[in-house]
């Protein structure tokens, strides 16, 4: 900025030096030939915002939200009722976000839109070890709309939305590159949860890797998120933040362990306080955590790629704490080393994104899946490191 | 037998030279740095001890630092012992060590030949001692100069200041300690020179009868003066030497701190404390890296959204964030030396974000750094006084180092000295060349 003071300083240079004056209006002058180039760059834009197509602009955007809000409500079975109209226009096609994350905060975002992907289809590649050392290494797919809840085994919590996080060059993923959210001291990215949906439910479940459970109402949830705080959600010191999942008061809660071992409860019957709900051997922990909603079947991947298929009524829903678990895997394949890499509720049309041992992100229609019983199908060898499903939304004409 | 090379260790910079054929060559041992022929006295180890010296160590911390997560972790560090009238306990101590740092950035080596106390550091698994530290960086130039030579060096004259230290015994050790070094770098003959000695050697060989000089070496971080007795190299006496630790890097700071920061958003609104404190670190390259953390990027992102001096955040935000600072600092340094030769330059910086341009007048440095000046020639005429001599009696003044070039300073010599006794700074009167000379002469 050039303040008179400023001015002032010029003038005591010409003064002192008067061969100055020359290169002072010289650069002066090429500094105001710039400012007005600027100027008008500035002044072209402003007239795009105010001859409204901007504005166009920002309403089709907006337009698109409502329609997806539209999507939600019909698919909880809810009255449409909008305060604007619907757009009549084809909206924008959404796009799906993976993120693949680790305890490190390390963050790693590709987008693709999932109209006409085949299944099967390579999304990005992460190059290197996808999870060096062993390091619990997570996918969600969610929409690029979406606003996520990133919990850290401190009971701290961030929020943004899924578009902030930045993109990453599918084909050249990388650990080295990828988004850091942080943590402060002897802390974990425990996990990430989308929360966009959040206030159509009525209670949060939070669950620790040991298999210790905590229900809280929305309204306190939402309370304490303000405060980026929601608590570890553990008992033991050994014990870790493994993540959480919403539910309305009818839903079933499932929490299914690394050995195979499923727990299921009406939501309304968890505890409020951090109890124990399943027992789990010194070596197991829990894998997923999610609530059954309206979807007809669940889908479990075990590390070695197998799709292992259930109907929703195949879950024993517990009646007490501290049980045993509802066993997935024969004593004989579980002693064999099978263990589950993650689970999920299933509809029709579902889809999910997979991340393998070598770095692959692929993306498979689940129902191909359930009629192939892999996700590596005639492949020997090749691991399942995490997956995680989402919708492909109805286009609407 | 390889060549001889003379090598100038200094506090900030570096440089080496040979001399062949009546020519000294001053070797460009950092192609990277503004100034090639000048290579920063740093040193960084990464975490699986690979070395990096000079601006490729600059770069390589900035760019493993910058972004970069951090973990720290609790560990012992020691104890403490208690006494009291009645009582005595032990307390642990623990600190939180950032285990996913990637290297350690050492600077100021050669200040720590004059410390009594300090005898290494801890880097990571490793112990290294002072000795260990600076053979480590003196091997790489070497390697750097017989790489541009295509010949072996055997032997190097490095520079000495006039004392390392008041106490003898001390003043002895940093000596062993350097000559120590340098044969663990892989020389097979170490000889020393004294700093000034070497400055003025090439006005020596002009002299025909002995002459009181003043050596004025002031270059990236400190000012040396020494007042000696030149022109038979037998009767040499040293009269007085004195300095202070200010310089190049300093006037940076000062242009940063006056003209800089307000690009930054510093005095546009009043700021919260903890973005306040990011602003105020701009001038510090070295603590640059350290602010890049997400909760800085929040802080600075919720001031942009709260509409505090908006533009001048972002541009805070890229600085940081965007790996700029080395451009930044770099920019900052050749406006500088653009003002030794003319009066007005332009500070400008336009990339990622960043949008800087501050027209620069040298009556606005020498104003910026008026406290310096004033600071500098109390030192110098303290020096003068040491001496025992009379300004008048002063024959030469030799400038040597990038910073004597500043006309301020030739100003200042002239007033206290009168001109026609200021003896231009060029190649043949910098320390690199005349150690050079040194080493041809000991070859």
């Amino acid at each position: 900025m050039i303040s008179p003071d400023k001015i002032e300083e010029w003038i005591r240079e010409v003064e002192e030096r008067p061969a100055s004056a020359a290169l002072i209006i010289q650069y002066i002058a090429n500094r105001l030939s710039e400012l007005a180039t600027r100027e008008e760059e500035l002044s072209a834009e402003n007239i795009e915002l105010l001859s409204g197509r901007r504005v166009e602009e920002y309403e089709s955007r907006i337009a698109n939200l409502e329609y997806q809000l539209e999507l939600l409500k019909r698919q909880l079975g809810g009255d449409v009722i909008l305060p604007v109209e619907t757009p009549t226009g084809k909206p924008t096609p959404e796009l799906i976000s993976v993120v693949v994350y680790n305890p490190l905060g390390q963050i790693i975002r590709v987008e693709f839109e999932p109209a006409g992907m085949s299944t099967g289809a390579r999304i990005g590649m992460l190059r290197g070890e996808p999870a060096p050392g062993e390091m619990r290494v997570s996918v969600l797919a969610t929409s690029s709309q979406e606003e996520l809840l990133i919990i850290f085994d401190s009971g701290r919590t961030v929020t943004l939305p899924a578009a902030r996080l930045p993109l990453d060059e599918p084909e050249n993923l990388d650990w080295l590159s990828a988004y850091l959210e942080e943590p402060r001291i002897k802390e974990e990215l425990a996990g990430i949860i989308p929360i966009a949906k959040m206030p159509l439910f009525d209670t949060c479940v939070q669950a620790s890797r040991r298999g210790y459970v905590k229900k809280i109402k929305i309204s306190f949830f939402t309370s304490h998120l303000a405060e980026g705080y929601i608590g570890t959600g553990v008992k033991l010191p050994a014990d870790r933040t493994f993540g959480l999942t919403f539910a309305t008061k009818d839903d079933l809660f499932v929490m299914v362990s690394q050995e195979g071992f499923v727990f299921s409860m009406p939501a309304e019957q968890l505890p409020s306080a951090i109890e124990e709900v399943i027992h789990l051997g010194i070596t197991d922990h829990i894998v997923s955590v999610f609530t059954a909603g309206q979807k007809p079947s669940l889908l479990f991947v075990t590390r070695s790629g197998k799709a292992v298929h259930r109907d929703v009524s195949w879950l024993e829903p517990a009646t007490s704490f501290k049980t045993r678990g509802q066993p997935l895997l024969s004593k004989e394949r579980r002693e064999a080393g099978t263990r589950i890499a993650g689970a999920a509720p299933v509809g029709d049309g579902d889809w999910g994104a997979f991340l393998h041992g070598d770095g692959r992100l692929t993306a498979h229609l689940l129902s191909d899946l359930l009629a192939s019983g892999s996700v590596l199908p005639g492949q020997t060898e090749g691991t399942i490191v995490s997956f995680s499903t989402y919708s492909v939304p109805i286009a609407k004409s | 037998m390889g060549l001889n090379v003379g090598i100038d260790f200094g506090t900030s910079n570096s440089g080496v030279a040979v001399y062949r054929g009546n020519q000294v060559q001053l070797l460009p041992i950092d192609s990277r740095n503004l100034v090639p022929e000048v290579v920063k006295t740093i040193l960084y180890i990464t975490s699986d001890h690979r070395y990096f010296i000079g601006q490729e160590a600059v770069e390589l911390y900035y760019k493993q630092n910058i972004n970069r997560q951090r973990r720290f972790v609790k560990k012992w560090a020691g104890e403490i012992d208690y006494h009291g009238a009645d009582m005595h306990y032990v307390r642990d101590i623990f600190v939180y060590v950032d285990e996913l740092q990637p290297g350690r950035l050492l600077q100021f080596i050669k200040t720590a030949l004059r410390s009594e106390k300090y005898t290494g550091t801890q880097v990571f698994d490793r112990f290294y001692s002072l000795s260990d530290i600076i053979s480590v960086y003196l091997r790489l130039l070497k390697q750097r100069a017989e790489t541009l030579l295509r010949e072996e060096i055997s032997g190097v004259t490095l520079g000495r200041p006039v004392k390392f230290s008041d106490n003898p015994e001390l003043d002895r050790k940093a000596q062993e300690t350097l000559h120590q070094a340098g044969l663990e770098a892989g020389f097979s003959q170490v000889d020393f020179e004294l700093e000034p000695v070497a400055a003025a050697l090439y006005y020596e060989l002009s002299l025909n009868k002995p002459a009181n000089a003043l050596i004025f070496d002031f270059g990236g971080g400190t000012l040396d003066l020494t007042i000696m007795r030149l022109g038979d190299p037998r009767e040499r006496r040293v009269y007085a030497s004195g300095g202070i630790g200010i310089a190049g890097s300093d006037f940076d700071r000062s242009i940063i701190t006056k003209r800089m920061l307000s690009h930054f958003g510093k005095g546009i609104v009043h700021h919260e404390p903890q973005i306040q404190k990011l602003i105020d670190t701009v001038p510090d390259w070295a603590a640059l890296p350290e602010l890049s953390t997400p909760r800085a990027r929040a802080e600075l992102e919720g001031a942009i959204q709260r509409g505090l001096a908006p533009v001048r955040l972002k541009a805070l935000e890229s600085l940081i964030f965007n790996d700029l600072a080395f451009s930044f600092y770099n920019m900052v340094e050749g406006t500088k030396i653009k003002l030794s030769g003319e009066g007005v330059a332009v500070a400008r910086l336009k990339e990622k974000g960043l949008d800087i341009w501050e027209l620069y007048s040298r009556s606005q440095f020498e104003k910026d750094i008026q406290e310096h000046r004033g600071q500098i020639q109390d030192v110098l005429l303290a020096t003068v006084a040491d001496s025992g001599l009379e300004p008048r009696q002063i024959d030469a003044i030799v400038k040597t180092g990038g910073s004597s070039n500043i006309p301020a300073f030739t100003q200042m010599l002239a007033n206290i000295f009168g001109m026609e006794r200021v003896k231009a700074s060029d190649v043949f009167s910098s320390v690199t060349a005349g150690l050079a000379i040194k080493a041809s002469q000991s070859s």
